[in-house]
């Protein structure tokens, strides 16, 4: 390999200027710097100077560490002579050598066009460096200098030459981006070896952005190492917009690494700009990005690694990392492990805490192997995992029925019976319709409607199943294509029939029905409630919770129009209160669960239909705690609420469904629009209902619409 | 072996690498008494929103000439100068330099000691530097001004703006690797480990290119000529205080003048593109075509539809314009003759 210093002759020649020294000019610049450093520091020493005659009477191309040693000679042993030496211009001259062992792998990188902002960053349009990678014109820099998506790329090279660059390709886990100009025996500078790298140590960081035939420097200590999750080198030397895309040198002349902008909290091309000469600044290792070079010649970008776990816990410095939930379709997945795995080895590192965890993965890419080691009761289960870029949100498959509800007291009998088939629905195109039943999906016996709907949840959109179906007439297979669920408000259809109870037959332990005022026992909060006059344990009844927005209960609003609905729907209302009128305390969450699961083991309740419906403030409260108990809650209504918090994602294992309401003229209507955008992107099953020219209120004229909706919770 | 004598030698080599102040035979005893000495604080106009009302200067003769940055803080009949030993003078401005940013003030004092501008010395990327100004004013009454250390990190032309003006002076400067342009330091000076004179520490601006703050001091070698001048009452040129804004300068030539259409420009940095070549035109015979891109006018690179109209502006008939365009990833350089133009009336 050829590198800058086994060149010197070489390096003088594209340089020309670099050898400014005090000095005449020189012929071969290690020389000349011996030679300043013996002028400086006085007469030449006797150790030294063995070291020289030796080092001279040898080849000129010595390994730069050498005449290190016989820097680091004179610096060490002067002190001792009767003439002090000036260690100070021994370092500067040594740290000006290190910047000429550079120079001719420096280049000037300018762009043409492109963004003026990105983001909130407004971009510069100066000139930035790059680093010649590899001889035949490969050339390094940090993507921040692209992030304005320039038109036209140009490089100035240091022998003056100016060429037309095309972007290879990016490494969007380090922020790099690999450049190619065609030419070709260009120098490249030595990698500093990573078990060399010491806190404490100089740093040089260079730049080639200024009107000037060097580079300019700025000079620091290596700060720390392995940061941003294992991925750079902290440095105290001032690094900005002068120098992103420059090498950090150590005082051998060898590159460290290559400066870029990062932020321990936040990723993205320009995180971290911010922090401009501030005495932090990053570097990606240089042997690191050596080590995937290959990989970014391909012209493939190179991504982060994601192996598709959420860990239990939010202090990541604190407890066992034990697998909270395992993504569908995830590297995890594949690999076996399972939630409630406790992570015991990654890499063949131990690890102890999460942010261990984060340690060993936040250096590595999509397409790295990864080996796992967990403990899973008292086994340990062993797997590899290959990592990948992008976790693939999952999303439902949907057959297009609503199933037939059964009395409690009805014995059951084999197959799902099919009470509606929506038109235009998967199911309606294979011919099915009210009245069949479904006794087989693939080879598998169906039994309950629950089991169908989770079988057809493991499925995706686009998948093709063999249903058993029998028409009543005929038994026969159907070939079914399945689909996503609507993003449309379902069509009306008739709701499943309630056989009236004989209310002269109720004991008197009988749950209460109609309008209900209470408190709940436990948390001393109070509730309101309807239950249909005519409620018959036989059967399930759809459970609606309603959260109220700030300053308003809403009792009388929900019981005047939504009794009616309550009743046609065999749909139970609740209400609970929050303590103080004046909104939702995030920690009331577990009295609304408790409340309604309190309701669900009092009245026959269908699970599939318990939802959550909430305006304003309580929409937003409402999307809190769907997310957060994701069994209990299989629907949520925000009226006039946009997302405040990220969503978990979409899994099989939870079906829930989403219902935004805005007005067009309520200035939350835009964010609610995103949200309900948003949370289609991660494949949720949502509907985004506007009402034209609404206002910031409550639709009470939707009562039936939404009814029709809960109604249909448990469509499969 | 080696290897760890090496590892070893390193290690202590680091611990050494502390800066230190031993100087050459013939520099002052102790440097940074030498240029504290000769580093005084300016009292004068502003203390109102962002306008600071101090800044630091340095003293040039044994009568007490004074050489600062020229600011608002001079905008007063005299100012305050506190020497470092606590004295306090009144000051007049004695004559100022706005291209240079430039004031020298006079106080009425005797025997004071002085920097011998006739003994400043230039210095290279990466010497060690210190850096003496008042800085946020943290020096007060008999206090030294504050002292830092850097290294020089470049030496370039200033390219820098302060808020949306240009800044006056483009001329060369030292590039420092430390925070030394601060509110108050403006007139500081930035000497050797010696103490050796090297240059005057400038306004804080931003650097136009990447947007950043810059640190920066204008050499001495630059400013001496003017300084000499005022000094013995040579010139007294006053301060232009209406600078001539940016882009109001005709504009002689247009690329339409050489047949060339360019792209519609939209957004700040439109590259600048040729959308159409006017048939017969000079474009057209020096074989320009649609979609190719104007990279440069002579050496300087184009980044924009405006960056081509400026370039363009300054051209004479007569001249060569040389075009380097780039066509399917190839450089093509184009040479147009710049002929003379008929006025429009």
């Amino acid at each position: 390999m050829r590198t800058a210093t086994a060149e010197p002759s070489k390096m003088v020649n594209l340089s020309p200027r670099s050898t400014r020294w005090e000095g005449e000019a020189p012929a071969e610049p290690r020389a000349i710097i011996r030679v300043d450093l013996w002028k400086v520091a006085g007469k030449p020493l006797q150790l030294g100077h063995v070291i020289r005659q030796r080092r001279l009477g040898r080849s000129l191309a010595l390994p730069p560490r050498l005449t290190f040693v016989c820097l680091l000679l004179t610096l060490l042993c002067s002190p001792l002579h009767a003439q002090a030496p000036d260690v100070a211009a021994l370092e500067e001259q040594a740290m000006k050598q290190a910047v000429a062992a550079l120079a001719p792998s420096l280049v000037k990188i300018e762009t043409v066009g492109g963004l003026d902002r990105v983001g909130e960053v407004l971009t510069g349009t100066g000139p930035t460096t790059g680093v010649v990678i590899a001889a035949d014109g490969y050339i390094i820099s940090s993507a921040f200098n692209f992030a304005s998506k320039p038109a036209a790329i140009l490089c100035t090279l240091a022998d003056g030459r100016r060429l037309q660059a095309t972007v290879v390709a990016t490494d969007k886990l380090k922020m790099l981006t690999l450049l190619k100009v065609e030419a070709t025996d260009l120098l490249i500078p030595q990698a500093a070896p990573a078990d060399t790298f010491r806190v404490g140590q100089w740093s040089i960081a260079l730049g080639k952005t200024f009107d000037d035939e060097q580079p300019s420097m700025s000079v620091g200590i290596v700060s720390a190492t392995k940061r941003i999750w294992g991925k750079a080198l902290q440095t105290d030397a001032k690094i900005s917009p002068v120098n992103y895309g420059g090498p950090l040198v150590d005082m051998e002349g060898r590159v460290l690494g290559i400066l870029v902008p990062l932020s321990p909290q936040a990723t993205g091309e320009v995180t971290g700009v911010e922090w401009y000469d501030s005495g932090i600044g990053f570097a990606i290792p240089y042997v690191e990005i050596l080590a995937s070079l290959e990989r970014l010649k391909q012209g493939k970008d190179l991504f982060p690694g994601l192996m598709g776990v959420t860990i239990k816990g939010k202090n990541i410095y604190e407890g066992a990392p034990v697998i909270d939930r395992v993504r569908y379709g995830s590297p995890a997945l594949q690999a076996g492990l399972k939630e409630g795995d406790t992570l015991l080895e990654m890499d063949g590192q131990k690890v102890v805490r999460q942010a261990q965890v984060m340690h060993v993965l936040g250096n590595k890419y999509a397409g790295d192997k990864v080996s796992v080691v967990v403990k899973r009761d008292e086994e340990t289960v062993r797997g590899d995992m290959t990592l990948i870029d992008k976790l693939e949100a999952y999303e439902s498959a949907y057959l297009g029925i609503l199933p037939v509800r059964d009395p409690i007291s009805q014995a059951a009998t084999p197959g799902v019976g099919v009470r509606h088939a929506f038109p235009d629905s998967p199911a309606a195109t294979a011919g099915l319709d009210r009245g069949y039943r479904i006794l087989k999906f693939g080879d598998t016996d169906l039994t309950s409607s629950t089991q169908l709907l989770d079988l057809v949840s493991r499925k995706r959109p686009k998948d093709k199943v063999t249903l058993t179906v029998n028409s009543g007439v005929e038994q026969r297979t159907v070939e079914v294509t399945l689909g996503s669920i609507p993003e449309k408000l379902p069509t009306d259809f008739t709701s499943s029939p309630i056989v009236p109870k004989d209310n002269g037959m109720a004991p008197p332990e009988a749950p209460k029905v109609g309008r209900i005022s209470d408190k709940m026992p436990a948390h001393e909060h109070d509730y309101w409630a309807y239950v249909p006059e005519d409620y018959n344990p036989d059967f399930r009844y759809g459970l609606m919770v309603f959260l109220h927005p700030g300053g308003d209960n809403m009792e009388g609003t929900m019981l005047k129009h939504w009794t009616r609905v309550s009743d046609e729907r065999g749909l139970i209302l609740l209400g609970p209160k929050s303590k103080e009128l004046g909104g939702w305390n995030p920690n009331e969450a577990d009295f609304v669960k408790d409340l309604t699961e309190e309701f669900q083991k009092r009245y026959s309740i269908d699970k599939a239909r318990t939802l959550v419906q909430g305006y304003d403030a309580g929409g937003i409260f409402a999307l809190h705690l769907a997310f957060k108990h994701r069994a209990l809650f299989h629907g949520v209504v925000a009226v006039a609420a946009p997302l405040r918090e990220q969503p978990p994602d979409n899994e099989p294992d939870f079906r829930q469904q989403f219902l935004f309401i805005s007005g067009d003229a309520d200035p939350l209507h835009r964010p609610v629009t995103a949200s309900a955008e948003f949370m289609r992107k991660q494949k949720f099953p949502v509907i985004h209902s506007v009402s034209k020219d609404g206002e910031h209120r409550y639709p009470i004229e939707d009562a039936d619409s939404i009814g029709l909706w809960c109604d249909a919770l448990d469509r499969i | 072996m080696l290897k760890n004598v090496v590892a070893v030698l390193f290690a202590a080599a680091s611990m050494v690498g502390i800066p230190s102040t031993i100087q050459a035979a013939d520099a002052p005893s102790n440097p940074i008494d030498y240029a504290s000495e000769r580093v005084v604080k300016i009292f004068g106009a502003g203390g109102i929103k962002n306008l600071y009302a101090y800044s630091s200067g340095f003293l040039v003769s044994s009568q007490g000439h004074i050489v600062t940055a020229w600011s608002h803080v001079l905008d007063e009949q005299s100012v305050s100068v506190v020497l470092h030993d606590g004295r306090k003078f009144q000051g007049v401005v004695k004559g100022a330099d706005s291209p240079l940013d430039l004031a020298v003030i006079k106080i009425e004092a005797e025997d004071l000691p002085f920097f011998e501008l006739q003994d400043a010395v230039a210095v290279t990327t990466g010497a060690r530097v210190l850096a003496f100004s008042n800085m946020f004013k943290v020096a007060t009454g008999d206090e030294p001004v504050s002292v830092m250390h850097g290294v020089i990190a470049a030496q370039t032309k200033l390219q820098a703006r302060r808020g949306t003006f240009e800044s006056p002076y483009s001329g060369p400067v030292y590039v420092v690797d430390a925070i030394t342009n601060n509110p108050g330091s403006a007139g500081g000076v930035l000497t050797t480990r010696d103490g050796a004179l090297v240059g005057m520490i400038g306004k804080e601006l931003r650097n136009s290119s990447t947007n950043t703050w810059i640190n920066y001091a204008v050499p001495i070698s630059v400013l001496r000529p003017t300084i000499e001048d005022i000094v013995a009452g040579r010139t007294t040129r006053k301060t232009n205080d209406d600078p001539t804004e940016p882009g109001t300068k005709v504009a002689r030539y247009v690329a339409l003048d050489f047949g060339i259409v360019l792209v519609p420009d939209v957004v700040p940095r439109t590259p600048a593109f040729v959308d159409a070549v006017i048939a017969g035109s000079p474009a057209a015979k020096a074989d320009i075509r649609p979609n190719d891109l104007i990279l440069f006018v002579g050496e300087s690179l184009v980044q924009s539809c405006r960056g081509l109209r400026e370039a363009l502006a300054d051209l004479e008939a007569g001249d060569k314009l040389k075009l380097v365009i780039r066509r399917d990833n190839v450089l093509v350089p184009i040479e147009l003759p710049v002929e003379k133009k008929e006025v429009a009336q």
